[in-house]
């Protein structure tokens, strides 16, 4: 039991930590690309208000590409964790209301590649949710370039 | 314990996130293919979609109704409809295509192409209902422009009344 708690838990919230700011990576640089047609992904959700959507499209990216960074250097490790499960759980309630909705449109989550949304993206999302809260949680610091301000 | 971690997760979140909104903004500023923050028209996007929609010709609609593979959508307004229309087409006006979108997705209109028209080579109704009707998950739509005239004028079948 305690060697469960003192190294698979941080073991395991490294890994996480890892992944996901893999994929904020990926899916931010791809954003930042083009930031136009990420704003018409935005749009393709019919979710927000026209003014609302070129702010989102400059911001969002930039969001992705910071935590993936605090992620993998393990500064502000808890802050970045909770602003990416904050952005699964926007994510999943936009593709919910859509594939509910019925609408057939780009999923916008990698820019210009994305296929169309569908509920396998919605498990994704979950699942991406999930690691994301229990890095935020049980995150000890491992790995990290400044391990003194983490824990 | 869980609620000091949260306390400071919140804390360290605010920091990322003004961080973040300062360098998108400023680097959006700097780029040459910056956007304009507040700028986004809804209106110029569907404009584009609309003019992009496929357009059928005459021949084609007829031979696909021959072969019962279309729904005709008749996107003027009321009155002309009843007036005369593609025999078994159905009244859509861009405003309401909402409300027929789910009825065009059942079992009975499935993998059934759907053509829209209009009267005049100008007239926008046809892509804006056909736009409207895609946008809507309803499927794939055509659009044959000049249709009722044109459809007249072949002496294809019409008929009169509501639907």
């Amino acid at each position: 039991m305690i060697k469960f708690q003192r190294i698979i838990i941080p073991l395991s919230s490294l890994a996480f930590r890892l992944i996901l700011a893999i994929i904020f990576f990926y899916a931010g640089i791809e954003k930042i690309a083009d930031p136009g047609e990420f704003a018409v992904a935005i749009y393709n959700y019919q979710l927000l208000p026209d003014i609302a959507v070129n702010t989102l499209a400059v911001i969002l990216p930039w969001l992705e590409i910071i935590i993936a960074t605090c992620l993998v250097t393990g500064f502000y490790v808890r802050g970045a964790a909770l602003i990416s499960s904050a952005l699964f759980l926007t994510f999943a309630t936009a593709l919910t209301i859509n594939l509910l909705r019925g609408l057939d449109i780009s999923c916008g989550c990698f820019g210009a590649a994305s296929g169309n949304i569908n509920w396998l993206y919605l498990g994704r999302d979950l699942s991406l949710l999930a690691i994301s809260i229990f890095v935020m949680v049980c995150d000890r610091g491992w790995g990290s370039l400044i391990a003194l301000r983490s824990n | 314990m869980f609620l000091s971690r949260l306390n400071k997760a919140i804390r360290q979140s605010l920091i990322v996130l003004i961080f973040t909104v300062m360098v998108a903004i400023v680097f959006n500023l700097l780029r040459p293919s910056g956007i304009a923050l507040l700028g986004f028209s809804s209106a110029n996007v569907i404009k584009q979609r609309q003019a992009q929609i496929p357009e059928i010709s005459l021949s084609e609609a007829h031979g696909l109704y021959l072969q019962k593979k279309v729904l005709f959508v008749d996107a003027r307004d009321p009155l002309s409809y009843e007036e005369g229309h593609i025999a078994g087409a159905l009244n859509i006006y861009p405003d309401e295509a909402a409300l027929y979108a789910a009825k065009l997705k059942n079992n009975i209109y499935r993998g059934v192409l759907i053509i829209t028209y209009c009267d005049g080579p100008q007239c926008p109704l046809s892509k804006e209902t056909a736009y409207a009707l895609i946008s809507q998950g309803a499927g794939e739509a055509k659009v044959l422009i000049n249709g009722w005239s044109l459809w007249l004028k072949a002496g294809y079948p019409v008929e009169k009344g509501r639907d």
